[in-house]
């Protein structure tokens, strides 16, 4: 845990914003690493591997989160989050 | 643990929205002003500060007119209550309440329309209502902080689980639910410091009831077990934290020392239990809520001394 945490901010793209689908496929992508990883709204963080800390945010399109890492797998672990969000999580983004 | 906040104020349409029904509010005057804020949590009454010429008060307080202040201004003639109550309005006050289901005159109303400052009534008598406004203010201007852990009421005791994600927090919950404790909040637990010595959690309201058990999904714990299995806030007692079993950490084999966690600065009883196969942690966390009551009750567990007679 020497690697100073790693943030990032990210605006949720896709037209349906975290539903429960899309909060199943970040969990279980957030679940691989070792690292700690925190989701915050404002000034609401959960747990970024807990589906129902995802759900409890309920963000939709547009809304911005702030993404926390910290661990050995951090810059890992950031790059595959970055692009699954910024992807859509699969779903495309939304142009509007 | 990190993120605890203060919320600094509160709109009154949202005071209006969330405790409007709790305080038999009804709005009679000063809609547009309800994007005023409510900046700090105690209600106030204007009492004797009316008797000034140029009446003035704190502001971002909620004022109440009572029966005092209202039979006050009606023993003017109507030239000297409208000066009253623009010297009233005159400060920057988030919203003024009626209490005891006084009704003001179609000019008194005016004003506040004018000066974009809500009005309401309530019928409930001013000694109460404010203590009940109070109450409720200050619970939610309370300093606040959202953990990830799991909240139960085991034997009466409100036991904050924490633990890694993974490491069987919601399923421990589960076997102690049916063991008939109670649940809170599952994953996510906002906890709320009340007074100086209190903290209460909750669970957000979109997930409320709900627990994740790995291979089944999201359950409604209130749906499957009855609503006498869960509790929408509760009272924090007492901390345990779950560990994957270490052979390198020495985990306490007496239980005669009483470590403690600190969360919002309030000192919790803590317990650290390990996890390893085998272990039920239901009945781990079961015995030790009961003893942690029963070192509260002042008894001492007895351990022989090591010399026989």
């Amino acid at each position: 845990m020497s690697q100073k945490p790693l943030v990032r901010n990210f605006v949720i793209r896709n037209r349906l914003g975290l539903h429960a689908r899309a909060a199943a496929v970040l969990v279980a992508l957030t679940s691989r690493f070792s690292s700690s990883i925190m989701i915050r709204k404002d000034s609401f963080e959960i747990d970024g591997k807990s589906i129902l800390g995802v759900l409890s945010l309920a963000a939709i399109c547009g809304t911005e989160v702030a993404i926390t890492i910290e661990g050995e797998d951090s810059e890992l672990a950031m790059e595959e989050v970055s692009r699954l969000i910024e992807s859509g999580f699969g779903e495309g983004i939304d142009p509007g | 643990m990190k993120n605890s906040e203060n919320s600094h104020s509160l709109s009154i349409g949202d005071f209006y929205g969330k405790f409007g029904e709790k305080l038999f509010l009804e709005c009679i005057s000063g809609k547009d002003g309800f994007e005023r804020r409510i900046i700090s949590p105690s209600a106030k009454k204007p009492g004797l500060r009316m008797i000034e010429k140029r009446i003035e008060l704190e502001s971002g307080n909620i004022q109440v007119l009572g029966r005092t202040e209202i039979s006050y201004i009606n023993g003017f003639p109507a030239k000297t209550q409208k000066k009253i109550i623009s010297s009233l309005l005159s400060n920057d006050i988030p919203c003024f309440i009626l209490s005891k289901g006084a009704r003001p005159e179609e000019s008194f109303t005016e004003y506040f329309e004018k000066k974009r400052i809500p009005l309401f009534a309530t019928t409930l008598g001013t000694g109460k209502f404010i203590t009940i406004l109070n109450e409720l203010l200050a619970e939610e201007f309370a300093t606040r902080i959202t953990v990830h852990g799991v909240l139960l009421d085991v034997h009466h005791t409100g036991v904050l689980i924490l633990g890694k994600s993974g490491i069987g927090k919601s399923e421990c919950a589960i076997d102690l639910i049916i063991q008939g404790s109670k649940l809170i909040a599952d994953d996510v637990v906002e906890i709320r410091k009340i007074g100086s010595q209190t903290l209460v959690g909750v669970g957000p309201e979109n997930i409320r009831y709900l627990v994740e058990v790995r291979g089944i999904g999201i359950v409604n714990i209130k749906d499957l077990f009855g609503t006498t299995c869960v509790m929408e806030k509760r009272e924090i007692d007492m901390v345990i934290e779950l560990h994957q079993w270490d052979s390198e950490t020495e985990y306490d084999r007496l239980g005669l020392d009483t470590k403690t966690y600190s969360i919002l600065d309030i000192e919790l009883p803590y317990i650290v239990l390990p996890v390893s196969p085998g272990r039920n942690m239901a009945s781990v966390i079961d015995v030790a809520v009961r003893n942690q009551i029963l070192k509260e009750t002042g008894k001492k567990i007895e351990i022989p001394s090591g010399t026989r007679k």
